[in-house]
């Protein structure tokens, strides 16, 4: 939104998913409405600068997008039908504005909306992208800049996603339990997804794209105002805030980065901290704990240590024994791994890494190869480690990472000379 | 994750390449090309002229110095480059293994580690 200052940004992208929702609920044809918002918003952003936002700035957007998907569809040729049947269903009060009092927010269309847009039938890199756009309301260059790819490519992305929504007939309403709750799953994964981008970037340079991650936590935020029962929804917003809250302790000056045993705990955002306990301590008692909730805590058990020997171990232990059980994945048996090594001693966490390596991907693995090469430092065979950190920095597909982990075994390699 | 897709080749191997055969594998290529840019995998596809192009920069006593090719000691060079960005490793080798020509000769396959972005 190119030319908006920031607070006519907020508003236009809070008003986006909104405005987009109602506007497919009306008339269906999620790919012609996507359109018309996005001019809708773009014209929003030019004119609101110059003369400032209208008194009810929702029923603006809404009316312009109406006008600009009508043309649209007058443009389809062949497609008069449809037109007849937009103009028939569309009130004349319709185009001249909504009035002031209408309901502000209709959670059902936005929810519907993220739905679709997270749409399991899709890839998941085009859900990522149709998410931040249709949803996020950041424009397709905004989008693309933050992935590091040509616009021209994310583009194609975005189209194509809107293509197979339209091909595949997708049923834009938001379904009944149990799939309900199936498909608020997907939604969660791509806005982790979003957020991890963010955090950690997968490749590239810059370790923290800040961006990314400040949006998923808006959209995580929204989606938890819209089903604020969902105690994974909230473990999810807790779990990103109390990640995001060791971003300034996490990244030196020259973009290294600080693995959690060294950072500067004095620099972590507490208010972001005391956020992010507070919706955890709330959703946890309330049934079984999903994945959501147990990494959030076990974040806010790592968050309230004032110093990495602090850490209460056992409680993160106990935590990563529930996640493991209920959500097994590799990933988490190797953090398991750790957190039985500061329990128990690092023999007992390397015992855990050795079974972990017989599955060979895994033990090409860079996370696993780093843990385990931390492990054995603190079981005291410096060599060895060496050559973990060594092999580990070879491994990786993130700079900062591979910076680090040489760094490791360079420090480990002085050490012994 | 960007990946880099490498194929190698040399004037030999291609001037064995009947005429017949060439034009439905060019349309082939391209049919790949269109395939993955269409899914916004496909960043860029870039074929490179030939090695007697090819010039080698130096710079000595703060001078640039150039020279020509060739001056490789492999049989096969470069001959194009693939620039993808996809969702993991899995799809990146299964784009490489839908390349055309992977059946005569092989694909290689970098992630890339570093962008050095433009300023926007």
């Amino acid at each position: 939104m190119t030319g908006a200052d920031g607070h006519t940004e907020d508003l236009l992208r809070e008003l986006a998913p909104q405005v987009l929702g109602a506007l497919v609920r009306k008339h269906g044809q999620f790919h012609l409405c996507e359109d018309a918002t996005q001019e809708a918003l773009l014209a929003a952003a030019t004119q609101w600068q110059a003369s400032g936002p209208p008194d009810n700035p929702r029923a603006w957007l809404s009316t312009v997008a109406t006008r600009r998907l009508l043309d649209l569809m007058r443009s389809e040729v062949s497609r008069r039908d449809r037109e007849d049947r937009v103009a028939a269903a569309t009130p004349q009060s319709e185009l001249l504005g909504a009035p002031a009092d209408e309901p502000a927010l209709d959670s059902d269309d936005s929810l519907a909306l993220l739905f679709g847009c997270c749409h399991p039938l899709l890839p998941v890199p085009s859900q990522v992208a149709l998410t931040l756009r249709a949803v996020g309301g950041l424009t397709t260059a905004q989008i693309a800049a933050a992935f590091g790819v040509p616009e021209a490519t994310m583009a194609q992305r975005i189209s194509r996603a809107k293509q197979d929504i339209k091909a595949s007939g997708l049923d834009l309403t938001v379904p009944e339990d149990p799939e309900r709750t199936q498909r608020l799953r997907s939604v969660l994964h791509v806005l982790y997804l979003i957020f991890n981008e963010g955090y950690a970037t997968t490749s590239g340079d810059q370790l923290v794209v800040p961006e990314l991650s400040r949006e998923a936590i808006r959209l995580t935020r929204w989606l938890h105002q819209l089903v604020p029962s969902d105690s994974e929804v909230t473990g999810l917003l807790a779990l990103m805030l109390l990640t995001d809250a060791r971003r300034p302790a996490r990244t030196l000056p020259d973009g290294s980065m600080v693995p959690l045993a060294e950072q500067d705990r004095g620099k972590w955002d507490r208010q972001l901290i005391a956020e992010g306990t507070a919706l955890i301590t709330a959703a946890l008692p309330v049934g079984q704990p999903g994945p959501y909730q147990l990494q959030a805590a076990i974040a806010a058990v790592h968050d309230e240590a004032a110093t990495m020997d602090d850490t209460d171990w056992q409680q993160v232990l106990s935590l990563y024994d529930l996640l493991v059980a209920i959500a097994p994945n590799p990933f988490t048996s190797l953090n398991r791994a750790v957190a039985v090594a500061m329990v128990r001693g690092p023999a007992a966490g390397l015992d855990i890494i050795a079974g972990l390596e017989t599955d060979k991907r895994m033990a090409r693995q860079h996370r696993l190869i780093a843990a385990k090469a931390h492990l054995l430092e603190l079981a005291g065979d410096t060599a060895a480690a060496a050559a973990n950190y060594r092999e580990a920095a070879r491994r990786t597909t993130s700079l900062p990472e591979r910076r680090y982990l040489s760094g490791q075994a360079q420090r480990l390699g002085a050490d012994r000379g | 994750m960007k990946y880099l897709m490498l194929i190698y080749g040399n004037q030999e191997k291609w001037a064995s390449i009947p005429a017949e055969e060439l034009s439905d594998g060019i349309a082939k290529q391209d049919a790949f090309n269109h395939k993955y840019r269409d899914t916004g995998e496909l960043l860029g596809a870039y074929g490179l002229a030939d090695e007697v192009q090819a010039k080698l920069v130096r710079r000595e006593g703060g001078q640039p110095a150039v020279t020509d090719g060739p001056y490789l000691e492999t049989k096969e060079y470069i001959a194009s480059f693939y620039l993808l960005d996809c969702e993991n490793e899995e799809r990146a080798l299964q784009i490489a293994a839908d390349m055309p020509w992977a059946d005569q000769a092989p694909v290689e396959l970098w992630p890339i580690l570093h962008e050095a972005k433009p300023e926007l």
